[in-house]
């Protein structure tokens, strides 16, 4: 297996605290430091574990003269102290950005986050844009393909990702996107799709969009999207979405050759502010699994703000039909105690069954936190959880106290 | 499908077109933005007639639960969009592969990382019913491996599935009387789930190799896989020169 380069994420992350230092330079530099500690059972040996760790993520700008070069950073270290998993690191993203090369071209090379309408990917890699050659603009991309499990990375050598994209620019009303993905591993093309997206404003109060990804080998639409979003005023917002999905697989995989169903759903949602003082919400979702198999979805919510200072969220969801039945509800609460100094606390309760030979079952959570803010760049968060009625903890407790720094 | 791509190809030119005609202004930076709450963005959004594009969050603090409606996906998913203007990729990042460097206190964590908002109260419990809901929901942010590798560290037969009861020692295997109907539909309709515990697929294999049970779609493409794996994965149920 592949590492990330460990040469560049440590040395990256123990300058945090040297950061403050650093800023005195005519550079631009922002970012946030987060040093944590944070303690949850481990569902897979019924063991506790606690961990600290350690983020990192800034933005380095005005490197060069023109202003032109950028550095980005983001990723975490860490470290249990309890259960013997010993040390993790994770590196988000570190690229450096270079814009308006001959006022056209924008390179970015490293880890990044790349995502075009035919797919999407963490790549240790390059993406080149070139613009301003018309109304339409030009993007590439490709590099070593960066995916994760539960503890760590788990890709392989010979995993790759390339795309190319063509996309509309200069239009305020509109976007629009035709892209190409293909992704390899050792065995050859493991997947390969062209991408479309669409979004455009009509009339100044209705919005249309879509998205869509074929796949090459099964010559299947994998997904299709298109949605319509009506801003009748600026306090009601109607949204109406039909999405379908066709499974597929990556090629180099045995289940990429099985038969499956296309999926489909159509969606409406209505988002209505009705004062400065209560807001609520409606949707509902029809499920098409296939073979006359459908599934219900409903959601309602409420946030009530009773004084400047405190927020109060309500949601309900109620689901039933193929897959399971799922009923339940949400309460949040958010408290400015004073201009420093937040609390915060909050519940959920679901009633589930998973199929028809299961009972109903609940599950419950239960949360507090609080965000203290010492200074303009330093604050402490403290958050702590219970589940209850999980299947190997009948209390699964959970929490985190953080110190961050933004500088 | 030619036809579906010509009218839908149609149809963009010619809003295109009509656009064209409405303002040829350029699209603005929002960098200069970036700080301001969603609520105060309202007033020039309005004036202009352009709406806002993360809707009416009324207290400006809190965006939509992107678990029901996909619009973000389609903005999001344009090369060169302007989300970088006013967020990093840490801002992506958080939700899509569990960053915390700058988690809301409603936000839990699921060993070190982050979950986003549509992983709700137990989500380990409840899990199986989200996965089965639309399955492109898990791998946009979860690559299949992450099912698997979590799926194998508990032991075969802990995991209680409908197909697979109620014979066997362990209520592992199909009832003989079910068999041929709950296994085909389940499988259909949620594959993923096959692989997520059978990530070679080997007990597919035993009865859907080659002169057996044919697994293939009505409009197979043979050739297509054939052509992208150089018959890898061909071979898995044929012999070599017989596909």
């Amino acid at each position: 297996m592949v590492r990330m380069p460990k040469r560049l994420l440590y040395p990256l992350l123990g300058a945090a605290l040297l950061m403050p230092v650093s800023t005195s330079w005519a550079l631009e530099l922002h970012g946030r430091t987060s040093t944590q500690y944070l303690w949850f059972n481990n569902i897979f040996n019924d063991k506790k574990q606690a961990e600290f760790a350690q983020y990192l993520q800034f933005s380095l700008s005005d490197i060069d003269p023109d202003k032109k070069l950028s550095l980005h950073g983001y990723g975490r270290i860490s470290q249990d102290v309890m259960n013997g998993e010993g040390f993790g690191e994770r590196l988000f993203y570190l690229y450096a950005d270079y814009r308006d090369l001959f006022n056209k071209v924008d390179i970015r090379a490293g880890r990044q986050f790349v995502n075009y309408a035919a797919g999407s990917a963490l790549i240790d890699g390059g993406m080149v844009d070139l613009k301003n050659v018309g109304p339409v603009a030009f993007s590439v991309m490709g590099g070593r393909n960066v995916y994760y499990g539960i503890d760590g990375e788990l890709t392989h050598a010979g995993d790759t990702v390339f795309g190319a994209a063509a996309y509309l620019t200069g239009y305020p009303a509109t976007d629009a996107e035709i892209s190409y993905f293909v992704k390899r591993d050792n065995d050859g093309i493991a997947r390969e799709q062209i991408g479309a997206m669409f979004r455009h404003y009509l009339f100044g109060g209705l919005k249309l969009y879509g998205n869509t990804r074929f796949d090459m080998a099964s010559e299947n639409f994998d997904e299709i999207l298109a949605g319509a979003k009506y801003f009748v005023n600026e306090n009601l917002v109607l949204t109406g979405e039909w999405f379908q999905s066709y499974p597929t697989f990556d090629y180099t995989s045995i289940y990429s050759v099985f038969a499956v169903d296309r999926y489909q759903e159509g969606s409406f949602r209505a988002d209505y502010t009705i004062n400065h003082m209560f807001a609520v919400r409606g949707a509902y979702k029809y499920q098409d699994f296939g073979e006359n198999t459908e599934g219900h979805v409903f959601e309602a919510g409420l946030k009530i703000r009773p004084i400047e200072t405190l927020m109060l969220d309500f949601g309900y969801d109620r689901r039933h039909g193929y897959a399971g039945d799922l009923d339940g509800f949400t309460v949040d609460a958010q408290y400015d105690m004073t201009p420093n100094l937040q609390l915060a606390g909050g519940m959920a309760y679901d009633v589930y069954k998973k199929d028809s030979m299961t009972g109903d079952t609940n599950a419950q959570s239960y949360w507090l936190g609080t965000r203290y803010r010492l200074n303009k760049t330093m604050s402490v968060d403290a958050r702590v959880q219970d589940n209850i009625n999980v299947g190997h903890f009948r209390h699964d407790w959970s929490g985190r106290v953080a110190f961050n720094y933004d500088f | 499908m030619k036809k579906v791509f010509f009218i839908c190809a149609l149809l963009i030119y010619g809003l295109l077109i009509f656009n064209q005609q409405q303002s040829r202004a350029e699209k603005m930076s929002h960098k200069d933005f970036a700080k301001m709450e969603l609520k105060d963005c309202n007033s020039c959004h309005k004036e202009q007639g352009i709406p806002l594009t993360h809707d009416n969050d009324w207290a400006g603090r809190h965006h939509q639960n992107t678990d029901w409606m996909g619009e973000h996906r389609a903005l999001a998913g344009k090369a060169g969009t302007n989300c970088i203007e006013c967020h990093s990729q840490s801002f992506c990042n958080d939700c899509h592969t569990g960053g915390g460097v700058d988690a809301a206190l409603r936000t839990p964590n699921f060993k070190r990382n982050y979950m986003p908002k549509n992983h709700r109260s137990d989500f380990i419990s409840i899990h199986p019913i989200k996965a089965k809901d639309n399955q492109q929901s898990c791998i946009r942010c979860h690559n299949q491996k992450f099912c698997s590798d979590c799926h194998a560290r508990f032991p075969k037969g802990s995991l209680r599935i409908k197909s697979h009861n109620p014979a066997g020692p362990n209520n592992q295997i199909y009832a003989a009387s079910n068999w041929s109907i709950d296994h085909s539909t389940e499988a259909r309709r949620n594959l993923q789930s096959c692989q997520t515990c059978h990530p070679s697929g080997d007990v597919c294999i035993k009865c859907h190799s080659s002169g057996k049970t044919r697994p293939h779609p009505r409009n197979w493409k043979a050739g297509n896989f054939k052509d992208r794996t150089n018959g890898k994965v061909c071979v898995k149920c044929h012999l070599p020169g017989t596909y």
